[in-house]
């Protein structure tokens, strides 16, 4: 079953991409992800119990690739179907393109490529994977052929394949001394064997992986962040809301397969510098879309954070927050399309009243921008509790420095909510098929805080309980760090010349390979040496 | 014996981080493919003669099984080389869209020119 | 002999770093090529030495047309930089990359894990895939039957690659300002050599296709010496109106028709109902028709690829 989630979408996507035309693809691309939506949740349904395993081809043992379904990939899958849905029902109407055949194609192309990432249990199998999903990602942000998206999305590709190959090549070191590529087997024969032998294998996939999560600091931020100003909005959503989530969803999985010598501290380290410096570049913006995109990178560190610090509540708080990351991020990515869409322009200060003008969009945006931030009632609070209250007190600190960035990056982000707008005149044409899914996931921000350990039973099967003074406490700290949040923005902050400084921060391409061999060669001496 | 590829993997890295044309950062990309896919072939090849191939035309050659090749590495890197050319052939366009909008395939010119035009 | 292949191999790698002229970087990547798939060859991995060796070739062809048309081949790829005078700071930068790589390279190898190598998946492939999947070649058995989930991706990137190549090319965002194709002249001499080696190439494709499954060889090899006989014929003839828009479409219906097959052979598992006396042909007709399927995919792949961009650059 599980090898039909993937290629099905294939090949349907080839059939349509070479047979239909498209108004067809169109229609077709909303029916069919209704019904792969349809079939995650029977996915998360059945996998509650026990793991899902199928081999591909039926051959015996680990000959053949073996795809797995645990209660996580499950959950992942669904949020992969859900965001698909959503974005395919918003750009039903909108997309007036001539070629909407090929975009369709590219995206189901991506949908099944995130699929197989979540279900593959095959370590070369994930490497094809993650070729195919950033190919296509690619291909798809630079849709619109503007020279510059080309030249960063060239960029971003170079960086990727060079990242790709340590992975490739600490796979063989992995082959090599455990004669295997599925990744439970490969996880059991690691557990019997010599930390010494894991080092250098660890240090190489590590390394490719963190630079797909955007983990390597600085310098794997750039390239994606650059791509992100040009792209098509709906590329712009799933990629700040699924991409991430896949890297870090295989970042998840080698750091539990390489257990005997997975460097937690380093991640945790690494997880608060990407936290802090993503959060101040995102202060720094000015256009909506790249606040989104540096936030995203400040988000991340903050759920690596959680799942890297140990200890259970803050895992399950980590895993929780990429869900609802990649909810109320792609809310906020398609609230921004219609916003910059409307208004004819992207940048912070120029856009004014939101709230007078679509009021639907403003509120959507508004509980997107609430849950981020974790406001009580909201489903940031629910995660950024676990991750608060489970975690050491040099931490605490950290996750709350991290969330007065996240509010000070929103306090600008709000701006556009208020005040009164200059296009008056011309009233605001609602597009329903976009408001659908704008305002059905601003509802889900509200649901998931105000259930939230419903939902955290439901996709986690994890029964955590929410203490009531405790959370009345967290939703303290978080009021006063709005306001001390509004205050440090308003008078110190806004307006500084520093700001445009560090908003035209740009690393070249050679910059970044060198990043990367830095970051091999410190991962190699921390793991090595200490 | 994957000294070799070890060694060519940091060497394309250097060319990669020093190299001031485009067209040079794509050839040492290809290095880098190649680098590893050759350590992948030579892996589990400890004996200093040549292997055979893993062609089986007759039961009595799985006598000696340390003497043929592992066919998996080769069955991965196949797979390994056609993506590395597709992958390839996309920058290679890119690079010619980039030429023909800037002139040249110089990274510092063609930064410069687009740090200008963000300004 | 292998120890004197690496050597050279690394050797020829070494030649390109500080290289400049463009017609001497492509003859290094040609020899660095060609060294690759000696070794390759020498390390007992044939398959893969004649797609390397196919690859490299494609390779060199793209560079050749691309530095030709914006050099000229006797360049430097720096053209207009004034030759500086030699200056100590100049070389700070390349020598903290020096020291990066180097040392990231030490560590590496003081790391090397020491562990022996565990061969369960090699012996039990080479004793089973004759009557899993069948034919005489592992290779071949293996990317055709245990891990054909991978090889249907690597199809498909094939094809992605060819929809990007279509749709990011300048040329058909610019069309209106294109000047008309210059005439270029064709030697007799490459007529010549053309006509003698195309059928050569036309035979030792359909070869490597049909035996795939016994011989080294297989669907993407086969399909690229096609695509090399097709170009070749391309180059000498100059047909200009060929309807590329066909030949891609016929790759998505090969593609179409290799994703089918795989459902219906390996994913849904009918080979457990064949009759026995059915399994060998059974085993190597799917063999055949996948290597048929792939190789004139492969073709019209790269066929479309290499048409794409020779008609980007000769307007």
């Amino acid at each position: 079953m599980l090898t039909f989630m993937v290629i099905i979408p294939v090949l349907l996507a080839v059939l349509l991409f070479a047979f239909s035309s498209n108004r067809i693809a169109k229609a077709a691309a909303v029916f069919i992800q209704a019904a792969l939506f349809v079939v995650s949740v029977y996915l998360v349904l059945i996998t509650r119990g026990a793991e899902v395993t199928t081999v591909v081809g039926s051959y015996d043992g680990i000959l053949g690739i073996i795809l797995r379904a645990n209660s996580l990939s499950a959950v992942f899958v669904l949020i992969t179907a859900f965001i698909f849905l959503a974005v395919s029902v918003y750009s039903f109407t909108y997309r007036e393109r001539k070629d909407a055949r090929t975009f369709w194609f590219l995206m189901f192309l991506l949908e099944a490529s995130f699929i197989g990432l979540f279900l593959s249990g095959d370590l070369f199998n994930v490497f094809v994977l993650l070729e195919v999903s950033t190919l296509v990602l690619v291909i798809l942000a630079m849709y619109d052929r503007k020279n510059r998206s080309i030249f960063h999305g060239k960029v971003y590709l170079l960086a990727n394949v060079v990242a790709i190959q340590f992975y490739l090549l600490g796979l063989g070191y992995l082959y090599r001394i455990t004669g295997a590529l599925d990744m439970e087997r490969v996880g059991e024969s690691l557990g019997a064997m010599d930390g010494q032998n894991l080092i250098l294998p660890y240090a190489l996939i590590m390394t490719g992986i963190a630079f797909k999560s955007t983990l390597i600091p600085f310098l794997s931020w750039t390239p994606k962040v650059r791509l992100y100003e040009n792209a098509p909005t709906v590329v712009a959503a799933v990629m700040s809301g699924l991409q991430a989530k896949a890297a870090l969803y295989l970042f998840m999985r080698f750091q539990e397969m390489f257990a005997p010598v997975a460097a937690q501290q380093f991640f945790l380290i690494i997880g608060i510098i990407a936290g802090l410096f993503g959060a101040v570049m995102a202060i720094c913006q000015t256009n909506i879309k790249m606040i989104l995109a540096y936030h995203t990178i400040s988000q991340i560190g903050l759920i690596t954070v959680g799942i890297s610090h140990g200890g259970e509540h803050a895992y399950i708080g980590g895993l929780y927050h990429a869900v609802g990351h990649a909810v109320f991020k792609t809310a906020l990515f398609l609230c921004a399309g219609i916003i910059s869409h409307s208004y004819g322009t992207a940048d912070v200060h120029a856009i004014r009243g939101v709230m007078k003008r679509m009021p639907a969009v403003g509120i959507a945006a508004l509980a997107a921008v609430l849950g981020i931030t974790g406001a009580p009632l909201f489903i940031g609070s629910v995660s950024k509790y676990f991750i608060f209250y489970y975690v050491d007190s040099f931490t605490k600190v950290i996750v709350i420095l991290l969330g007065l960035g996240t509010i000070i990056s929103f306090v600008k982000f709000s701006s556009v909510f208020f005040g009164r707008s200059d296009l008056a005149g011309d009233a605001f044409k609602a597009d329903k098929c976009k408001m659908i899914p704008v305002v059905l996931m601003g509802a889900l921000c509200f649901a998931g805080g105000v259930f939230g350990t419903r939902f955290i039973y439901f996709l986690f099967r994890f029964p955590a309980a929410v203490d009531f003074w405790a959370y009345v406490q967290d939703a303290g700290i978080v009021i006063a760090s709005m306001a001390g949040g509004y205050f440090i923005y308003k008078y110190l902050i806004s307006g500084r010349a520093i700001l445009n400084r560090i908003e035209k921060i740009n690393f070249s391409f050679k910059q970044i390979c060198a990043s990367i061999g830095i970051f091999l060669a410190i991962m190699l001496v921390m793991i090595g040496y200490f | 014996m994957e000294l070799f590829s070890l060694a060519l993997f940091f060497i394309s890295l250097f060319g990669l981080i020093t190299s001031k044309n485009m067209v040079k950062t794509v050839i040492f990309l290809m290095f880098m493919q190649t680098s590893v896919i050759m350590f992948w072939l030579k892996m589990g090849i400890e004996s200093t003669a040549a292997p055979a191939p893993p062609i089986i035309s007759d039961p009595n050659m799985l006598k000696d099984i340390a003497d043929i090749a592992d066919p998996l590495p080769q069955a991965l890197t196949l797979t390994a080389i056609i993506i590395g050319f597709s992958v390839t052939a996309i920058i290679v366009i890119m690079l010619n869209h980039l030429f023909r909008q800037y002139g040249t395939t110089e990274w510092q010119e063609i930064e410069e020119m687009e740090n200008k035009k963000s300004c | 002999m292998t120890w004197g292949v690496l050597v050279l191999w690394i050797i020829s790698a070494l030649v390109i770093v500080p290289e400049r002229r463009t017609y001497r970087l492509i003859i290094y990547f040609c020899i660095f090529s060609l060294i690759t798939s000696a070794a390759y060859f020498l390390l007992g991995s044939p398959d893969v030495a004649m797609a390397e060796a196919a690859i490299g070739v494609f390779s060199t062809i793209f560079f050749i047309i691309y530095a030709e048309k914006y050099y000229g081949l006797r360049e430097n790829i720096e053209r207009d930089r004034v030759r500086k005078r030699f200056s100590a700071k100049g070389l700070i930068k390349p020598f903290m990359a020096l020291l990066l790589c180097a040392g990231a390279f030490a560590l590496a190898v003081n790391f090397i894990p020491q562990a022996g190598m565990d061969d369960y998946l090699k012996r039990e492939y080479l004793t089973r895939f004759m009557t899993d999947v069948g034919g005489e070649n592992a290779v071949t058995a293996i990317y055709l039957g245990y891990r054909v989930y991978d090889t249907l991706f690597e199809a498909l990137i094939l094809v992605i690659a060819v929809v990007a190549v279509t749709h990011l090319s300048y040329f058909e965002q610019n069309q209106a300002s294109g000047t008309s194709p210059n005439e270029m002249t064709t030697s007799k001499i490459a007529v010549l050599s053309v006509r003698i080696i195309s059928p050569i190439l036309l035979a030792f494709g359909v070869y490597l296709i049909l035996n795939g499954h016994i011989t080294a060889g297989g669907g993407f090899q086969g399909g690229l010496v096609l695509a090399a006989f097709f170009i070749c014929r391309y180059m000498v003839y100059r047909i200009d109106d060929i309807p590329i828009g066909s030949v891609i479409r016929m790759e998505e219906y090969f593609y179409i028709g290799i994703t089918v097959i795989t459902i219906i052979v390996v994913f849904l598992g009918v080979a457990a109902y064949v009759p026995a006396a059915l399994v060998l042909f059974y085993q190597n007709a799917y063999l055949i028709s996948m290597n048929i399927l792939i190789g004139l995919k492969v073709a019209g792949g790269f066929f479309a690829l290499f048409y794409r961009f020779v008609s980007v650059e000769r307007r």
